[in-house]
């Protein structure tokens, strides 16, 4: 990363620690959620960025939560532990759904895993014992690290960015590396790629099963904070959410989904401050701004926000 | 045993409507390669409309259902005019549209009915049809069976023995042959969409006095067109109409002896187990490399 | 022995036969010629040969094995590399990032080192050698350029340097000289040969007959699906049927 985009970093993260101080009580709870799904939208990317659009992400996310609730909750793990159990559960899952799922590609791919999901949280509402059923499950409890009360969103959101920070930094990482090239490569024309030796269903399977350990990681935080994991937390109407600010965001660069879902959270609560559309027609708002997103700006507002930056092409890899 | 014959009866009524929930789909996806995720809500704006006209406003049972079908139809018109053909060339692009399309027709089902608890239309045909010493039907869902069927046919004979019937299958199994061959593709695919979203607004109708109306009950119509379609194949219509009835029988039955979320689960399952074997479904056709 | 053997290879989708009972062999360092009229199925037994189909029938017998229906990038590992027809590239991807994927199996990383960058040498070695790649080829001044917005010649010398990144000791190649200029083709005919001086071994798709006279030491000539003759570029040039297939066809 050059020197100029760390220190940009450094000054978001310094202004990030300090911004809670400043907000009202519910607006920490909202900086919580918004580092939880910059988490599962970046995650999400890594998917992605094999040209396969999946649908059973947010449900991956569900997979951790539930992991997590239950290790902490019935078997007396700490928070520290059934986390990383957490995010480890949801890629075993995805590992395994790989072996069917990569058979599809996509269309075929896009509603096998919409149907693995749908099943995996039909599954959820149905065995009351031990998921809970429609009800999920409640009182989870809060990490425990000395005296600090993580019952109050401050703490909680400062170990929440610090979680988010090292898997963002971790994912990056691969974005830049040799496997993330490969990755793309696969991405643009996958043939090609196996020409020259590259196993496109190890890679494929690679993005899958890395970005629900992340996005399994991001559940056991939103959970743990919410104390209660339900079904309906991870249905598709979230997952529509995640695809409507990456594409919104754009998909090009690692950036581009951050983007996308902060501008977006700031914009849903822009309109339900304003009062100006009532609660209720808010899921109209996205839809428009989600065919419009596609029809006028296909590459998202990290592609206007290059056009306006960039001064020549090709300057910035 | 009266259970059983019961189920019998349930599946062939259920079969009638997942046929005409999983047809339209088919025909949108094999003709214009694209996938409308807002197909359960053109069924839900169907039940709406009769809703709207027949409980709320005393508009005959019978005029209502017309109204319903071109009110959905005119939907999928404007969706395919504004949504789909400008991406045609990105079919995912044309899906994501649709389900914004989605969210949008919700709200707006939302804001018609009101909030509260789900509609409901009192069944215009509210005899009981008896059948040996146990077997009870309501007239209602007999109707809705006699016409779901009875569309079938007639899209069965539109398809088959109609020059544009004929251009529509043209046009799914080969769109640049056919464009080639001097057939209009936006017409073609105008006209895809409006029988297709008439069916789902058909449905809907039928679907009106018979359940509960409320802005998300497309979401299990999506669910099983899916199901069907995949399960009968994505370019067959005859197979999504046998897969349609077959797996009525299979959910219905389940069901009425276990239990119907684990019903649902077991179709999902049989629909990915498909997607791994044979993609294009039972009756698909494959599409070379 | 041949390094690459086709034995009776027949290749059918549903009813329609493209490859009916084919056999030829390639002696190592030499430059095949693989021609035809439109319909051959030329393209389609490189694809056979390099694991995108599986043959129908028979064996494609590779440095000893029998590599009928093995996967492509187990086929690609083993030294036979691919061309595409039509230029195949990674579009959105600089010059050199797409030469980089080139070298794939000698530099690949683990999810280990991507993160930690503990193979930071073998990357560095990596990117030397797809430079030396790149000035072959011709590329290195343009390597930070994106691959969709360079010229027609310089992408299809790009995918070479792809493939050759690869370290192929066969390359099988499908119409690299399509829609060239004369002086393209001179230029892409001279890359070929200091190919062969570089000890690779290549087979040869292709309709430009100057190309596939001035650089193909033997032709194997398929029609309809069929071996229709074998021989020199002198002997073939001059056979009645094959004559007769490219004008009854047309090409």
């Amino acid at each position: 990363m050059s020197i100029k985009n760390l220190i940009i970093c450094i000054v978001i993260l310094a202004g990030l620690v300090a911004l809670p101080h400043f907000l009202a009580y519910n607006f920490q709870d909202l900086l919580i959620f918004l580092a939880v799904n910059v988490l599962v939208v970046v995650s999400y990317r890594l998917v992605t960025l094999t040209g396969e659009w999946s649908l059973i992400h947010v449900v991956m996310m569900g997979v951790g939560a539930y992991a997590s609730a239950m290790l902490s909750k019935m078997a007396g793990f700490p928070f520290w532990i059934s986390m990383p159990i957490a995010g480890l559960t949801a890629a075993g899952i995805a590992a395994l759904l790989c072996f069917p799922l990569f058979r599809m590609t996509q269309f075929y791919f896009l509603i096998g895993s919409f149907a693995a999901g749908e099943a995996i949280r039909l599954v959820w509402i149905y065995f009351i014992d031990p998921f809970g059923g429609s009800s999920g499950i409640n009182n989870l409890p809060p990490p425990e690290l000395g005296d600090i009360d993580f019952y109050e969103p401050i703490p909680y959101f400062y170990m929440t960015l610090i979680i988010v920070t090292i898997s963002l930094f971790i994912l990056y990482r691969i974005e830049k590396s040799r496997v993330g090239l490969t990755l793309n490569a696969v991405h643009w024309k996958a043939p090609l790629a196996e020409s020259v030796g590259v196993d496109t269903w190890k890679y494929r399977s690679l993005a899958l099963i890395v970005g629900s350990f992340f996005v399994g990681i991001a559940g056991a935080l939103k959970v743990h904070y919410l104390g209660v994991v339900t079904p309906h937390q991870f249905g598709i109407g979230v997952m529509v959410f995640v695809l409507i600010w990456v594409i919104v965001g754009g998909y090009a660069s690692f950036v581009g989904p951050i983007i996308g879902v902060v501008v977006l959270t700031v914009f849903d609560q822009g309109l339900r401050a304003s009062g100006i559309v009532d609660p209720a027609v808010q899921p109209a708002v996205y839809g428009a701004v989600l065919i419009a997103s596609i029809l006028f700006m296909p590459e998202g507002l990290e592609g206007i926000g290059k056009r306006f930056f960039s001064k020549s092409s090709g300057e910035n890899a | 045993m009266e259970l059983f014959l019961q189920s019998i009866v349930n599946s062939l009524i259920q079969g009638g409507f997942f046929a005409l929930w999983a047809v339209g789909l088919v025909l949108i996806f094999g003709v214009m390669g694209v996938v409308n995720f807002a197909h359960g809500e053109l069924v839900m704006v169907g039940a709406y409309t009769v809703w709207l006209l027949h409980a709320q406003n005393d508009v005959p049972f019978l005029i209502a259902i017309p109204v319903a079908i071109i009110i959905a139809m005119m939907i999928g018109l404007v969706m395919e005019r504004f949504l789909f053909r400008p991406n045609r060339t990105d079919p995912l692009a044309g899906l994501i549209c649709s389900i914004g399309v989605l969210f949008i027709l919700q709200v707006i089902a939302h804001e018609v009915g009101g909030t509260g608890p789900a509609k409901q239309v009192a069944p215009p045909f509210n005899q009981i049809v008896e059948i040996g010493e146990s077997l009870r039907i309501p007239m209602q869902r007999l109707f809705s069976l006699g016409v779901a069927i009875a569309s079938l046919g007639v899209l069965w004979f539109f398809l088959t023995k109609t020059k544009l019937g004929w251009a529509l299958r043209a046009v799914a199994l080969d769109r640049e042959a056919s464009a080639l061959q001097g057939i209009n593709i936006n017409r073609i695919s105008m006209i895809a969409i409006g029988v297709g979203a008439a069916m789902a607004g058909l449905a809907g109708a039928l679907m009106a006095p018979l359940q509960n109306i409320t802005p998300h009950m497309g979401h299990n119509v999506i669910i099983t067109a899916f199901i069907v379609t995949i399960v009968g194949g994505v370019g067959s219509l005859s197979g999504a109409v046998a897969a349609a009835f077959i797996y009525a029988a299979f959910h219905t039955f389940v069901t009425a002896y276990f239990n119907g979320t684990v019903a649902t689960i077991c179709g999902l399952l049989i629909m990915v187990v498909v997607l791994i074997i044979k993609p294009t479904g039972i009756m698909g056709v494959k599409v070379s490399e | 022995m041949a390094l690459l053997e086709v034995k009776n290879v027949t290749k059918q989708f549903g009813g329609l036969t493209a490859l009916n009972d084919v056999s030829f062999s390639v002696e190592k360092g030499e430059i095949r010629g693989l021609i035809g009229p439109n319909g051959a199925g030329k393209s389609t037994m490189f694809k056979n040969i390099a694991g995108f189909y599986t043959p129908t029938k028979g064996e494609v017998i590779y440095d000893g094995q029998n590599i009928a229906g093995a996967h492509p990038c187990k086929v690609s590992g083993m030294g036979l590399v691919r061309t595409f027809q039509e230029t195949t590239l990674f579009d959105e991807m600089s010059v050199f990032e797409n030469a980089l994927v080139g070298c794939h199996m000698t530099a690949r990383s683990n999810l280990f080192s991507a993160i930690f960058g503990s193979d930071r040498q073998r990357q560095k070695i990596a990117a030397e050698k797809t430079m030396d790649v790149l000035e072959f080829m011709g590329l290195a001044d343009r390597k930070d350029q994106l691959a969709s917005e360079l010229p027609l010649g310089s992408q299809r010398a790009l995918a070479m340097a792809i493939s050759l990144n690869a370290d192929p000791k066969v390359l099988l190649m499908d119409e690299p000289f399509a829609g060239m200029n004369p002086e393209e083709t001179n230029h892409m005919m001279d890359l070929t040969r200091k190919l062969q001086d570089k000890g690779i071994t290549i087979v040869l798709v292709e309709h430009d007959m100057k190309a596939v006279m001035g650089l193909c030491g033997y032709l194997t000539v398929l029609c309809f699906g069929s071996l229709l003759a074998e021989g020199t570029p002198e002997e073939i040039r001059n056979n009645e049927k094959v004559i007769q297939a490219y004008l009854g066809g047309g090409s």
